[in-house]
């Protein structure tokens, strides 16, 4: 990306750059109640427990500090300055593009580029869609985070959920679980034989949801994958063959590969599902996140709201006025 | 037509018997109306008097037995227990619903293994009874029910969100479009119709919600509504004094699941290996699988608490003193029955955990003391420094977490080796493994023999 920010672009960029009226309204909304917490050094957040009455301390902190990193509690308290009296936070889908299970670009491990940073974004839209579409969850926001994305939800049955029922909800919309195959046959006089159903035979709810999220997964395989229980030899054939799923011919792929094998992509893909979202954050209810309009200083890019996520493009919203001008010094220093 | 009391004991028929036909003052004296309906029940076993409670109390402590012998007991004989699947015992049933959860509520914490084996006797019964009913009576007392709980064709998943978040329900075995539950054949054509090219829409709904959905979504909407209705209880128990009838009988309930417990507690884990049982002994750390093994080393900050608290505490109790949760789920087992004077936890699980807790970088309690409170809140003895009896139940004893849930919580601890292929719980792997060393003959002497102490009481 951009490399590391300077002390004198980040006091630039709070200085010169940074806006009020960048805080999402979701922020300012109820400020007083959230926890802020500052990493001064590069270090990790050590500046703790923070409170800000309104927008206007929260500038003035920022202008003074420029900090490193900022970020802000998913959670309300009664009192924030201590964390007591949790009172509801935010549900979190963090979607980073360095730890992508399956990445279809060339990046080094820990790198991020436009490729990886574009297979976030389609994989926090379809995340959007299940929970928008399926789901019913109201309140949804998309963060661009620097390195991923932040999906952080304000419905208000979300709000109040603890991290069990997070976690449900997490499985269900990361499709981390194999479908249910097999059903009671409802004629009772042949309750003895059930009926089965592959996912890719049920077009509704949750099969297709988790059948989506294995197609999804399959066609950005680059063969150098290394998963739990697919093999060299199953993962190359599953590239072999996976140019029926483009017409959704899963019997006929599932018919190359073989039954038993299947049964191991099935399973395996549950996995890197689930890999796919850092699920600790999602569960958790009183964890910090990056403060929406601030700086990440390590890759010197702007954490930002996303408006329009179809088409959202962080090289446009999210670059800092003060890498384009390195640029425009490295273009003169080279005339 | 068969009445919805006979399911839901919430119903206001239920509680229009509750408010106007209970009298405390006659529970314990012989009711011949009630002999009766179990007399003439039918297939009742009356070979002798013991199977025929004659008055609400005897009713009451029947059903709690009737609920730890249909788990338990391998020879349990349903014509023992006939009455209870005959509609006209539904008046009787529902008066000593509320009376046993109200003794439950006023002797028992919340949460207790009590309170637990009530509630889940509650979906037994509600299961068993829908098994016994034709076809059409149980969907259309279904249907109704469903409309008394406010659930009729469809409803929002975040209706159900506490038996999701208990996980007695699965959000993925549910059918959801658009934040509503489809439950209704209607509406499931309506909204799928199209989706289905070379099936019948209709059977489908058979297949994929039909009655199972429904019944299940009802089962387990009963359970929480009784756990509601216990801590409702339990809340404003200080307002009121209760009826010594429910005292009386909150005291035979205790003695009664003691006893039963005690007749079919094993404490032995299922293993899945050929032939294998294992007793209960002393913790073998070379039978350890890799997540437990990485967690004793040591973690660093982020995942410390989450895997000191909510991991090990968990894995190493149940992996010391019961080891077959698993395979006896719905058992309610407290620490103390197996533990009695609390010697092996002081002595052996909590050393274990603290040693754990020492090894984190930065060590646990240095900068949170407090979580030796979480870790005995974890054991079921509520909020408090020390295990004591005099506390447990006051809290939970935590099931060992599953594979699943590790990877969720702890992933950086979940280091696969080749005795985890087909297992999906850690304490599940312990007991493999430790079968494996047994039958190498590699165990530990106290552990060769079999260091049972559920008769002892401690070793």
């Amino acid at each position: 990306m951009f490399g590391k920010s300077s002390v004198k672009e980040r006091k630039q960029f709070y200085r010169e750059e940074w806006n009020l009226k960048d805080l999402p309204d979701f922020i300012t909304d109820e400020l007083p109640r959230r926890e802020f917490g500052f990493d001064h050094y590069g270090r990790g957040p050590n500046d703790r427990y923070k409170v800000f009455k309104n927008p206007d301390f929260l500038r003035r902190f920022l202008k003074s500090k420029s900090p490193f990193a900022a970020y802000i509690s998913i959670a309300y308290y009664r009192n924030p300055r201590s964390r007591e009296d949790w009172q509801k936070a935010e549900y979190v889908f963090d979607v980073d593009a360095k730890d992508l299970p399956i990445r279809s670009c060339s990046c080094d491990e820990g790198e991020v580029c436009e490729e990886c940073l574009g297979q976030s974004l389609e994989i926090v839209n379809n995340l959007i869609d299940t929970l928008d579409g399926d789901l019913g969850l109201k309140n949804i926001h998309l963060i661009y985070s620097g390195r991923g994305y932040h999906i952080r939800i304000l419905d208000e049955d979300m709000m109040l959920a603890d991290s069990d029922l997070r976690g449900e909800v997490l499985k269900y919309v990361a499709g981390a679980t194999v479908p249910k195959s097999s059903y009671p046959n409802p004629d009772p006089s042949m309750a003895a034989s059930n009926f089965n159903f592959q996912h890719f035979t049920l077009p509704i709810g949750y099969h297709k949801i988790f059948t989506d999220r294995v197609k999804y997964n399959i066609q950005h395989l680059k063969g150098n994958e290394k998963i739990d229980g697919i093999n060299p030899k199953l993962l190359k054939d599953i590239i072999k063959f996976r140019h029926f799923l483009d017409e959704d011919a899963w019997g006929l792929f599932k018919g190359n590969i073989g039954p038993r094998r299947y049964n191991n992509i099935v399973n395996a893909m549950a996995n890197v599902n689930l890999a796919t979202i850092d699920a600790k954050v999602s569960i958790d209810i009183k964890r910090i996140l990056r403060l929406p309009s601030s700086l990440h200083s390590k890759v010197s890019m702007k954490c930002v709201e996303v408006e329009n996520r179809e088409n959202f493009d962080p090289f446009k919203y999210a670059v800092p006025k003060f890498v384009h001008e390195r640029k425009d010094e490295e273009v003169a220093v080279k005339k | 037509m068969v009445e919805s009391s006979f399911l839901n004991p919430f119903c206001d028929e239920a509680l229009n018997i509750v408010r106007n036909q209970a009298d405390l003052s006659i529970v314990f004296d012989v009711d011949s109306r009630l002999v009766d309906i179990i007399s003439f029940s039918p297939h009742q076993n009356l070979s002798d008097e013991s199977y025929i409670p004659e008055n609400i109390i005897n009713l009451a402590l029947k059903r709690i037995k009737w609920y730890i012998e249909r788990k338990n007991n391998k020879e349990y004989n349903s014509h023992d227990y006939a009455y209870l699947f005959v509609e006209d015992i539904s008046f009787y049933d529902v008066i000593v619903f509320h009376l046993t959860a109200q003794a439950i509520a006023y002797k028992f914490n919340f949460n207790s293994r009590e309170m637990r084996l009530f509630v889940q006797s509650q979906g037994q019964i509600i299961e068993d009874r829908l098994g016994s009913l034709m076809l059409s009576e149980k969907r259309e007392l279904t249907e109704d029910i469903l409309g008394e709980l406010m659930v009729s064709g469809t409803v929002e998943w975040t209706f159900l969100k506490d038996i999701i978040s208990s996980k007695k329900l699965s959000l993925t075995d549910l059918l959801i479009d658009n934040g509503e539950v489809i439950l209704d054949r209607d509406e499931f054509i309506y909204r799928f119709e199209d989706k289905f090219e070379d099936r019948s829409v209709s059977k489908m709904y058979d297949v994929l919600v039909g009655d199972n959905v429904k019944e299940e979504v009802l089962k387990n909407l009963i359970m929480q509504k009784t756990e509601e209705y216990i801590q409702n209880i339990q809340e404003k128990s200080h307002l009121i004094e209760p009826h010594p009838s429910i005292l009386t009988l909150a005291d035979e309930i205790e003695k009664t699941i003691d006893e039963e417990m005690t007749k079919y507690s094993t404490f032995y884990a299922n293993v899945n290996s050929p032939g294998g049982y294992m007793e209960i002994g002393k913790l073998v750390k070379e039978a350890f699988p890799p997540c437990i093994k990485n967690t004793i080393e040591g973690v660093s900050s982020g995942g410390r608490n989450d895997a000191i608290v909510l991991f090990l505490t968990s894995f190493a109790s149940y992996a010391r003193l019961y080891p077959g949760i698993f395979a006896n789920e719905g058992a309610n087992i407290k620490v103390s029955d197996i533990d009695k004077n609390l010697d092996i936890t002081e002595r052996e699980i909590l050393p274990l955990i603290f040693e754990a807790a020492d090894n984190c970088t930065p060590p646990l309690f240095e900068d949170q003391p407090q979580e030796k409170i979480n870790i005995i809140s974890k054991l079921g003895f509520g909020m408090h420094s020390e295990v004591s009896l005099e506390h447990e139940g006051e809290t939970k004893w935590y099931t060992p977490m599953s594979c699943e849930k590790v990877k969720i919580h702890l992933p950086q601890l979940c280091k696969k080796d080749k005795g985890c292929k087909g297992i999906n719980n850690p304490l599940s792997y312990y007991t493999r493994a430790k079968w494996n060393l047994k039958k190498e003959g590699k165990l530990p002497d106290s552990n060769q023999s079999g260091n049972n102490s559920n008769s002892s009481g401690g070793d």
